[in-house]
């Protein structure tokens, strides 16, 4: 008897443990790993001007997508390149009333900090399978992650991508690629210019032309499954000079 | 039905072939030192006995990313092995299917060892006592009486080993990554597309090929393992 | 010659043994646990004495003491086991071969055919061991540890785990082994049957010492191990030769030092050399027996060499057949009456009905034991 009362208090004190993640006000953010450093700035922000938390989750662009897809709870979505947030209002997953384009980014060339590799002036004549030399080149996944669609669209303009598809180590996410970097696992990656700022253990050896890939553009939307009076009132803030100011901060070009 | 369904796409002929390769290299490297270290445990005793076969179980229980961790720490390009290896001899393991058959080998060692170890230990030794008093040296007799008597717990082992390193996941993207073409094995390309949206479909086929893989190991082991027992007569 | 002096500390007791053993079948019996199988398995190198010498004519197997220590496979020692011990996974003539295969070219000594056909195993040549039975497994294991041409055969109670057919199937081939392959045989047994139809000689163990060594007719014959050998009643053991069978009346006449022994129809062909128990209290003795006036058919002329008191009722007189030992139990009543005295001249009177079948074994060495001094 006492065993099954016990069983019967911990099974309802369970169960409140869902219903109190639930109650408070906190706007669920999906937002592209380059976000991740600001974003939470930005959240400690907002909790001090509102009162109410903002909990992100933070990966590549393509990841994201697909989870929310799948069902993943959020309210807002906030992607590094214009296709994926297309695809969502595709698919009818984002409100195309709440979207619009926050941010723009450089894409760079990074190489740990204690490389022997000087400063490259990067052109569409570049050999980047030659910078890579022996290793690899450390980027997002060619195929999905915005990162790597980038940088793989600045190769196949200069006409190498073939050259350089095989050297490519393509990570889930721009974070992970400068992990590897960081680490000295690949000699040389292709990151944001605000990934590599926030990290010490590299150095930026190069700046991509803007011709040689579409304008690097930050796309915000709210997803039409999010109650409008939680997640309006965190995109509006993201507009204010305050949000606006720590995205500069980071490195990020405001729209 | 529509001819497609039976042939493969690139992809999953280069994800099949590549997890094949790797697997295959990974049991065939690591089986001499299995059946070494299956002898040491079940035939001798020494100082650290217990100690060695900790040591050796030990990626059965760690997380399998801990096992890639360390491997990329010793292995890295900046590890503490990798960096010889490469400015002395120019090996490089990171981010290349030798690198990934290492770290599928290293997961699968505890079930190879454990396998082969069982098979020796029931292997009568008096058989082996008098393979000796017949003019066999005890490395011959091992080889000539013990072996022999042992392989269908060896085979065991082996597919066993083989099952676990063709499901290796994480472990070799720890340590390897990604690559297509060099580390990406079919449980890794399967991975990447639940990282995509549309890859659902791509992802299941995948998926059926594991299985398919998998199956055709186990059958094959069983009968393996039956054509050995019935030869060695019991 | 084998020549073994080791000292083992094991267990409750230390196995401390020295002793020679010649050509021929040496028997080492004694009760389980006395160490027999212990010092078989030293003399092969599985087990390892904590000091002594081991040698085999010149070639010392084991001497730590001038740092020699040969690995059993150096040895050429063969070994029978008590549980046959093949490879389940050869065949039958791989099994045989095992060892041979081992040896060069020049040691290969024994011949297949000779060994195949002596055991009587050609018919299971390609065969695996695991349809065999019992008998055709020994058979096998013999043939096996005879082809690796051994300068020494050991043999650890080869017949304890089979059933009595066929350990009589059995006896014989292994009764001819030594002389049909000219090498020494150590031969473990608690079986006194076995000892008597198969060794020359006899050595008991006891609790890890070596008691007493010497012929088996010897041994047998005297009083002081009748407790170790089992066999408890007194008694001799006499070598003798099956001369002629006279199947009118059922009678085997046996031919020893000491004249004929007429006993119970022994169907065996003449010459062959048998082993005879004759129980002491079937002896009776006489000063003088008028001819042609009692049924005893044997009445053997004897020298009384000794007289002692085996109860306050019995007494036991050692008698001199000719070389060949006898004992005869008379009440005291009895020697009394006839006051026998060593050096007397007497006939030993033996009703030959009381020496039956199971008295008489094959095997005898054609030589009697000396008498104990």
């Amino acid at each position: 008897m006492a065993g099954t009362r016990l069983i019967a208090a911990l099974f309802g004190a369970f169960l409140t443990c869902f219903a109190l993640s639930v109650s408070a006000a906190e706007v669920r953010v999906f937002a592209a790993a380059s976000l991740t450093n600001a974003l939470n700035d930005i959240g400690k922000l907002y909790t001090e001007r509102t009162g109410n938390t903002m909990v992100g989750t933070y990966a590549a662009s393509s990841a994201l997508a697909r989870q929310v897809e799948q069902g993943a709870p959020a309210d807002i979505f906030a992607s590094a390149d214009l296709k994926w947030m297309d695809y969502m209002t595709e698919h009818k997953l984002v409100d195309p009333q709440s979207r619009f384009n926050l941010l723009g980014n450089t894409l760079v060339l990074i190489a740990p900090v204690n490389s022997k590799l000087g400063a490259v002036d990067l052109t569409d004549k570049t050999d980047f399978a030659a910078l890579a030399g022996d290793g690899h080149i450390a980027t997002g996944n060619p195929d999905s992650v915005p990162v790597g669609l980038y940088f793989k669209q600045a190769m196949e303009r200069s006409g190498q991508w073939g050259k350089v598809a095989p050297k490519v180590a393509g990570t889930d996410s721009v974070r992970a690629a400068l992990v590897l970097v960081e680490r000295d696992e690949a000699p040389i990656g292709v990151v944001y210019a605000t990934d590599a700022a926030v990290s010490p253990k590299v150095k930026v050896i190069g700046v991509f032309p803007a011709t040689l890939h579409d304008p690097i553009v930050y796309p915000f939307a709210a997803l039409t499954s999010a109650k409008p009076d939680i997640s309006q009132p965190f995109l509006d803030f993201l507009r204010t000079p305050e949000a606006k100011g720590v995205f500069a901060r980071y490195g990020f070009k405001i729209n | 039905m529509d001819p497609t369904w039976f042939t493969l796409t690139p992809l999953e002929r280069e994800a099949l072939s590549l997890s094949l390769l790797v697997s295959g290299w990974a049991v065939v490297g690591s089986l001499p030192f299995g059946i070494l270290f299956a002898w040491l445990l079940a035939r001798r005793s020494f100082p650290g006995k217990t100690l060695l076969d900790g040591v050796i179980h030990l990626p059965l229980v760690l997380p399998p990313v801990v096992v890639g961790y360390a491997l990329l720490v010793l292995f890295g390009r900046r590890g503490l092995l990798g960096t010889p290896l490469h400015d002395w001899f120019g090996i490089t393991i990171a981010f290349t299917w030798k690198g990934a058959a290492i770290a599928s080998a290293l997961v699968a060692f505890p079930l190879m060892v454990r396998a082969i170890r069982l098979a020796l230990e029931g292997v009568d030794r008096r058989l082996e006592q008098a393979a000796r008093t017949l003019g066999c040296g005890p490395i011959q007799s091992f080889f000539v009486v013990t072996l022999p008597l042992s392989l269908p717990g060896v085979l065991a082992g082996v597919i066993l080993a083989f099952a676990r390193s063709l499901s290796e996941f994480g472990a070799t993207i720890t340590f390897v990554s990604n690559i297509p073409g060099e580390t990406r094995t079919l449980p890794i390309a399967l991975y990447a597309l639940t990282q995509v949206p549309g890859g659902d479909a791509p992802a299941f086929r995948l998926c059926v090929i594991s299985v398919i893989v998998a199956f055709a190991a186990l059958l094959a082991s069983e009968i393996l393992a039956r054509r050995v027992r019935e030869r060695i007569g019991g | 010659m084998l020549e073994i002096d080791v000292y083992r500390r094991q267990g409750a007791f230390a196995l401390d043994i020295s002793l020679s053993a010649g050509s021929g079948v040496t028997a080492l019996f004694g009760r389980s646990g006395s160490g027999k199988t212990s010092l078989v398995n030293m003399v092969a190198g599985l087990a390892k004495p904590d000091r002594g010498r081991i040698a085999i004519d010149d070639r010392v197997l084991f001497d730590p003491a001038a740092g020699i220590d040969l690995p059993p496979e150096a040895r050429r020692v063969g070994y029978v086991f008590q549980e046959h011990r093949l490879f389940p996974h050869l065949s039958v003539r791989q099994n045989l071969c095992f060892g041979r295969d081992r040896l060069r070219e020049a040691e290969r000594t024994v011949s297949f055919d000779h060994v195949v056909a002596v055991l009587g195993i050609e018919p299971l040549l390609d065969r695996r061991p695991a349809g065999l039975s019992g008998g055709e497994k020994q058979r096998v294991a013999i043939g096996r540890a005879l082809l690796a041409a051994p300068r020494l055969l050991l043999m650890d109670e080869p017949l304890a785990s089979l059933d009595g057919g066929r350990k009589n199937e059995l006896l014989p081939f292994i009764a001819g082994l030594s002389r049909q392959f000219t090498i020494p045989i150590l031969y473990v047994s608690h079986s006194m049957d076995e000892v008597l139809r198969l060794a020359d000689t006899l050595a008991l163990i006891e609790a890890g010492r070596l008691v007493v060594i010497g012929s088996v007719e010897e041994i047998l014959s005297s009083p002081n191990y009748a407790s170790l050998t089992g066999h408890g009643e007194a008694g001799a053991v006499i070598s003798a030769t099956l001369a002629e069978t006279d199947s009118r009346y059922g009678i085997s006449h046996l031919r020893f030092p000491g004249g004929v022994l007429k006993v119970t129809q022994i169907d065996r062909p003449f010459g062959t050399p048998v082993r005879v128990r004759i129980h002491a209290r079937d002896v009776a003795l006489a000063l003088h027996v008028p001819p042609g006036l009692i049924s005893v058919r044997n009445q053997i002329p004897a020298v009384v060499r000794s007289i002692a008191p085996f109860d306050d009722s019995q007494i036991d007189v050692m008698l001199d057949c000719g070389g060949a030992p006898l004992w005869s139990r008379i009440t005291s009543e009895a020697q009394a009456e006839l006051a026998l005295e060593p050096g007397q001249a007497v006939t030993a009177l033996i009703k030959s009905l009381t020496i039956t079948r199971g008295d008489v074994s094959d095997r005898g060495n054609g030589q009697t034991g000396a008498l104990p001094g």
